[in-house]
């Protein structure tokens, strides 16, 4: 066949695919790092997918979809893009603190359900060895590249009503927060940066909302991790925040548990190395930000460590009264 | 990773470029050659431009070396000159991928006997692909040396290393089969592109639907926590691993061949439905072919081969096998995993010795090589070995198996069947492809782009496999 023929049925597909899978690419445009590649994709795909979306092209997608299973992880118009701030009110000391979870049994263990971005897939993976297999059983779930401020790449409010009729956990662990760094809409209809005191205020509105969502308003714990110390400082200046975010909002949701792994850590220093069971290990992955496998145990623990306080088998003296 | 990955939004806008260029510049060597160099090095640099850097420190090396081997009079020299040549391409891949697994285990090991911790601990990125361009540059200073191929200009060896089609994940392609075609401008009017777009069609199928599918829903949960799983999801944990690497890995090189074609270049096949074979030296046959003709040809031959007597040959095969497990990674899963297949290849050798004419039926043959590939794909998939170990204590744990669906299972099966189509039926297959009009092939491709990325989902397609190695 000549080269300009194979052209042309490259050229088609392309535009094809680009015409009826445009809200694909428009979420992963936003899924992108913010810069040029970005800004271009998004700037052919938002209109594409207008149009496509008004004359019907977007129905072959959604067939396939469904016939693959998949659920829709954006939604217009949800909580976690705009809502009261009145959601931070902090929840009584009543509300907050003594509430009784189920304790695990080996008849009936307790399903523990870690999900959030790619820095939860290890520290899942390593729960699994941390928690007694008779007692808890770890499910993981990162959703790799996604975070708070994004929701029209991903809505963690949806994703978290999904995953929690789906699977019905005893307890869920969340570890995100390493790919927020964008700009937010606050409750005033505004445009706020991580340096602005209003993003700490729409950040921990918008993790209330998907706190309430995971641990249905306190029925059952949710221990949430926001980023550790990065290499990098100016991401650490975002990391913080975040984590002051998390602590507020935390305390607003019944069950909710902010897991200090930013300032616990090699007392909130960053470093390649840790010393871990007497052994230097190399915590960190080449970005300065990750946990390698061996490294993502600091982490682990800490969470057993705050999943102690709610489940009596996971405390030093075993089935003590607490 | 994504960018260089093919599935993706950023390479099928460079591949559009880079192929309308690349034609319109062919008949033109001196534009074409400097052309394809730098979308290669834009392709690998995308990511990380140091690692263009060190892609052509290689080149430049393997070049000298090679100038110096094909020009020296003296066989000393020559010898020399191939020796340092294979220093520096081994030294790159001890000092990426090896040093510092090697520096933490030192450290460990002082550390155990209390004498503290002397070394740092090293905080390398392994550049993507190393183990694949390293290993082409190898065979092309040992091709030059034995008068297998003639030494190439600087530019020529390194679109041979750099030529993007292949640079991240093989095929590990030999310099006489792409340089003769470098030498003669392709025919525009005669591209391959039936079985190309068959191939990257085919290639896109075997991963978004095939592997993402039972990594996702069953390989990655079982592995991740095999304690907490019974013994028949563990069972398809495993079967499905093997049809998850086959699908992944050959996809990956199935889209590579393919745009290798659509650019007019013709890469050497990788894969000969490897679950077919019916020994493990077929296999070895069938599988990662131009891995293991490397092996052959440039570790097990100059060992000695077969031809210093049986127990020559075994250690010979224990050794080919065991650096090809470590070429995957520092890592003592994949030295077992080499020992497996070093072992099953041994014994076959020795069975064959000694029942000369004996053979079993084709069926018991086929299970046998197919679990036995299994079972050192356990060791493969496993992050450790203690995970190895619960996996295969795994298989005989009872409960329920909410893992084990009819898509899952179907999709393993498929994945291994579907090898069992005769070649013949995927040629008419392409020819029926490319004989329809041009509007129909490309909105069948494109229909097939929108199921691919149906079937990955919000997920997006995860990263090959083979990218690590």
């Amino acid at each position: 066949m000549p080269a300009g023929q194979v052209l042309g049925v490259v050229v088609i597909a392309l535009l094809v695919a680009a015409v009826f899978n445009s809200e694909a690419i428009v979420r992963a445009g936003e899924s992108m790092q913010g810069g040029t590649t970005r800004d271009v994709v998004l700037s052919v795909a938002r209109p594409l997918d207008d149009v496509a979306g008004t004359v019907g092209l977007h129905l072959p997608r959604e067939g396939f979809d469904m016939a693959f299973g998949q659920e829709p992880k954006t939604a217009e118009g949800t909580e976690l893009e705009s809502g009261s701030t009145a959601i931070l009110r902090p929840a009584t000391k009543r509300k907050r603190d003594n509430k009784a979870f189920p304790q695990p049994t080996p008849t009936s263990p307790i399903e523990v359900f870690v999900t959030g971005d790619s820095q939860a897939l290890f520290i899942g993976e390593l729960l699994t060895d941390e928690l007694p297999d008779d007692l808890f059983n770890v499910e993981v779930s990162p959703r790799n590249s996604t975070g708070l401020t994004n929701p029209e790449f991903f809505n963690w409010e949806i994703n978290a009503q999904q995953e929690v009729a789906a699977r019905g956990p005893g307890a869920v662990v969340m570890v995100m927060g390493g790919n927020d760094g964008f700009n937010v809409l606050g409750e005033d209809g505004e445009l706020y940066g991580p340096q602005d005191p209003e993003w700490q205020t729409e950040y921990a509105r918008r993790a209330a909302v998907v706190m309430r969502e995971l641990g249905s308003n306190g029925k059952r714990p949710v221990y949430w991790l926001p980023p550790p110390t990065a290499r990098d400082g100016a991401f650490n200046l975002i990391y913080q925040t975040q984590n002051r975010a998390i602590e507020q909002a935390a305390a607003a949701v019944p069950g909710v548990r902010y897991v200090d792994i930013y300032s616990t850590i090699n007392n909130g220093r960053y470093s390649d190395e840790l010393k871990i069971d007497g052994r230097r290990v190399l915590a960190r992955q080449s970005d300065g930000v990750h946990f390698s496998r061996e490294g993502a145990i600091v982490p682990t623990r800490l969470v057993v460590d705050a999943m102690a306080k709610d489940y009596r088998a996971l405390r030093a003296d075993g089935d003590a009264a607490p | 990773m994504a960018a260089v990955s093919f599935p993706t939004i950023e390479f099928a806008a460079f591949f559009v470029v880079v192929f309308v260029i690349s034609w319109a510049l062919m008949p033109h060597p001196r534009a074409w050659r400097p052309f394809i160099l730098v979308a290669s090095y834009v392709f690998y640099g995308w990511i990380d431009w140091r690692w263009v850097l060190l892609l052509i420190v290689s080149s430049v090396v393997n070049t000298v070396a090679a100038r110096v081997i094909s020009q020296s009079p003296s066989q000393e020299s020559r010898k020399r000159a191939l020796t340092a040549a294979i220093v520096f391409d081994l030294g790159l891949l001890c000092v990426f991928k090896y040093l510092g697994f090697f520096v933490s285990e030192v450290d460990g090991a002082f550390d155990a006997v209390g004498l503290g911790s002397p070394l740092p601990l090293l905080q390398i990125v392994l550049p993507i692909g190393i183990s694949f361009f390293t290993f082409q540059a190898i065979s092309y200073v040992v091709d030059v040396y034995r008068g297998e191929t003639k030494a190439a200009s600087l530019g020529d060896v390194a679109i041979l290393q750099a030529f993007f089609p292949h640079l991240v994940a093989g095929p590990i392609v030999r310099a006489n089969e792409l340089l003769p075609q470098l030498r003669t401008p392709r025919d525009p009017r005669e591209v391959l592109a039936g079985p190309g777009l068959f191939l990257i069609a085919g290639g896109l199928i075997k991963k978004t639907v095939v592997a993402d599918e039972l990594a996702r829903n069953v390989v990655d949960p079982v592995f991740n926590d095999p304690a907490a799983h019974s013994g028949l999801e563990v069972m398809l944990a495993i079967y499905g691993f093997a049809a998850q690497i086959y699908c992944d890995f050959s996809g990956y090189t199935d889209m590579a061949i393919g745009v290798a074609l659509l650019l007019g270049f013709q890469l050497p096949q990788n894969f000969n439905r490897p679950y077919l074979a019916l020994s493990l030296q077929d296999f070895w046959r069938r599988w990662h072919m131009t891995l293991s003709r490397w092996l052959r040809d440039y570790l097990y031959i100059p060992l000695g081969g077969n031809r210093d007597g049986e127990r020559r040959t075994y250690r010979n095969l224990m050794l080919t096998m065991l650096l090809g497990g470590l070429w995957h990674g520092a890592a003592f899963t994949f030295v077992i995993w080499g020992g497996i297949h070093g072992a099953a290849l041994s014994v076959e050798r020795w069975a064959r010795g000694r029942w000369q004419g004996f053979h079993l039926p084709m069926w018991v043959a086929w299970l046998i090589t197919f679990h036995v590939v299994c079972l050192a794909w356990v060791f493969f998939r496993s992050p450790d070995l203690a995970t190895a170990f619960a996996m295969l204590g795994g298989v005989f744990a009872g409960g329920p198996s909410p893992l084990v669906t009819l898509p899952m299972v179907s999709l393993t099966v498929a994945a291994i069947a579907l090898q069992a189509v005769p070649g013949r039926a995927w040629e008419r297959a392409e020819d029926w492809l490319v004989t329809r009009p041009v509007a129909a092939q490309g909105v069948a491709l494109g229909l097939l782009i929108v199921a691919a990325d149906a079937a990955v989902g919000q997920e997006g397609v995860a990263p090959f496999i083979y990218f690590q190695f």
